[in-house]
């Protein structure tokens, strides 16, 4: 059996489509990724090398530096808004027990599953400053102006307030499930010892969900990063360029302004800062580990 | 005493799921009015209730919806290729992870980073130089052009999974069938992958979801998905307000209905994902 599986014909032929996958549609894109962002190419027609100019030119533009902010806000506020409450959501949910527990769980997951195109024309009708649903809202309770979020100043709050409810179900299940896996036995022994609620929450609850917070605390700050479809159809990237995040605008500079190399140059950052993010990251979680044991 | 501590946990359980309500109201309302207005007319939209009791149902939106959305072609595109991407997604997976985690040999671990890399590589990253590939090689407007990145990029998801599963098979089980004389691959085909099919279902949302691949790799309507049906309508439509809900009630009831019935399942499905990503 041990030669059967030590045979190098058969490992080859099992993992050669995995690596072919990877090859075809990740690393080869990177590549080229890479010979492009040195070149002028602007989608069509000849191009020529100009060395590191796309990547000077970048450091140079503010709408770049703006996305990375816009970025680091979502993140922030995924972090200080959603995922407190998705803790806390969780918890409880556990405790409720029962019929509604399932049926709460349901519901808060329902707006995960419906796609990111409907999610975002939903949400600019509801946006909307002629009949938007929040702007009869306002009225309904006496609000006598008119309010445009997707406007100047607030776009990326209305943005914000998109993802937090479109992703709150996914991030309360994860939490949910850390929950559950609990042991009872923990809670049973702080009764006994007669702690109270609060703090029961505090020192049970919480470190024993440390893994899970760091996986999506890791996730959060991700997908803030990755940002791309809700905004696109959302708002792209506008007004002027106060919801542009590094991928939106990537694509806007290959496909609207044509200048394709600089795109490529703007993607080959946009990896790297994924890359480094998930290092530090991954860095910051270990040594936390490693100092409280 | 412990009445008085009964009333008192009642009250908090009552106060805790009127919380609830009020967030399972928040997460749904949206919706709620979405539904709303795709039964009434257009013109509903424009007074003052924040929700209107249409005086007769219009399910002429929805004919038109369905109609002119085109939405029967969508949806066939988005199930027969996410059923090929899935398919694919777990042959390739349960190959890669038996050969890394059952199979000796020196390169396993590198390998299996190479395998779990497209995890942290932004997908949207590749879609300059992805765009320049599939145009030299005319793929551009063919379903490989939405296979290839769809399966390359669940690919990671697909090994995590099936690694972890792998895990919990039993070794028993291949050594007997290995002793009776099977190949490593008849293992590997007839005995590990049946056993798979229930962790791989949750793979597939983010790929019935995707859109942004499949408007910069397609130009003609062939292959697109179903967010198409929201995006190519909305010019058709664009006054009609009431049939543009319509159409998004529409597209999105399919994975709700799926999710729906099978929320158990899907709802483990995330937990695992999530956790072992």
């Amino acid at each position: 059996m041990k030669k059967l599986y030590s045979n190098k014909g058969i490992i080859f032929s099992l993992v050669a489509p995995g690596l072919f996958m990877f090859t075809v549609a990740i690393l080869a894109p990177i590549l080229l990724s890479i010979y492009y962002s040195f070149t002028n190419y602007s989608g069509i027609g000849d191009y020529w090398f100009i060395g590191i100019e796309n990547y000077t030119t970048q450091f140079h533009d503010s709408v770049f530096w703006r996305a990375l902010k816009n970025s680091l806000f979502l993140a922030i506020g995924f972090i200080c808004i959603q995922h407190p409450l998705a803790v806390f959501v969780a918890v409880k949910l556990d405790k409720l027990q029962g019929k509604a527990e399932g049926i709460f769980r349901c519901i808060f997951f329902i707006p995960n599953v419906i796609s990111v195109a409907v999610i975002a024309y939903l949400w600019k009708f509801i946006y909307n400053p002629n009949f938007g649903l929040l702007q009869k809202i306002l009225e309904f309770f006496g609000y006598q102006g008119t309010i445009n979020p997707l406007g100047s100043g607030t776009a990326i709050w209305a943005v914000l307030v998109v993802l937090i409810w479109h992703g709150f179900g996914w991030g309360m299940l994860i939490y949910y499930t850390g929950v559950k896996n609990i042991d009872p036995v923990m809670y049973e022994a702080a009764a006994i010892d007669g702690a109270s609620g609060t703090s029961t929450f505090f020192r049970i609850t919480l470190p024993m969900l440390k893994p899970i917070i760091q996986i999506n605390v890791t996730m959060a700050i991700i997908s803030a990063l990755k940002q791309m479809e809700t905004v696109y159809l959302l708002t792209d990237g506008g007004p002027g360029n106060e919801t542009q995040f590094m991928a939106s605008y990537l694509y806007k500079q290959a496909f609207s302004s044509y200048k394709y190399g600089y795109g490529n140059a703007i993607s080959v950052i946009f990896i790297l800062i994924c890359l480094l993010a998930n290092v530090i990251l991954q860095k910051v979680f270990q040594e936390r580990e490693a100092q409280e044991v | 005493m412990n009445s008085v501590l009964s009333k008192q946990s009642r009250t908090k359980r009552g106060i805790w799921i009127a919380v609830f309500i009020v967030i399972a109201f928040v997460q749904l309302f949206p919706l709620i009015w979405l539904i709303d207005f795709s039964l009434c007319k257009s013109n509903d939209l424009f007074t003052s209730g924040i929700l209107v009791w249409p005086e007769e149902i219009q399910w002429v939106n929805y004919f038109l919806a369905f109609r002119d959305g085109h939405f029967l072609h969508y949806l066939g595109n988005s199930l027969l290729i996410n059923t090929l991407a899935v398919a694919l997604v777990i042959l390739i997976s349960v190959m890669a992870s038996f050969a890394c985690t059952r199979m000796h040999w020196k390169l396993k671990n590198v390998v299996a980073v190479i395998m779990v890399m497209g995890m942290m590589i932004p997908i949207h990253a590749t879609l300059l130089p992805n765009y320049v590939i599939y145009d030299r090689l005319k793929l551009t407007d063919t379903i490989w052009a939405l296979l290839i990145p769809y399966v390359a990029f669940s690919l990671p998801q697909g090994y995590f999974l099936t690694s972890g599963f792998m895990a919990s098979i039993p070794r028993e089980l291949e050594e007997a069938a290995l002793i009776d004389g099977c190949g490593v691959y008849r293992v590997v085909f007839i005995i590990i992958m049946p056993l798979m099919k229930a962790s791989i279902a949750t793979v597939d949302l983010n790929n019935w979801n995707e859109f942004m691949m499949a408007t910069t790799y397609l130009s003609s309507d062939k292959w697109k998905t179903l967010p198409f049906c929201i995006l190519e309508f909305t010019g058709q439509y664009s006054s009609n307000y009431a049939v543009q809900f319509a159409v998004m009630a529409l597209s999105a009831a399919p994975a709700l209905i799926v999710y729906i019935f099978l929320n158990k399942y899907i709802t483990k499905g995330v937990a695992l994902g999530a956790v072992k990503g």
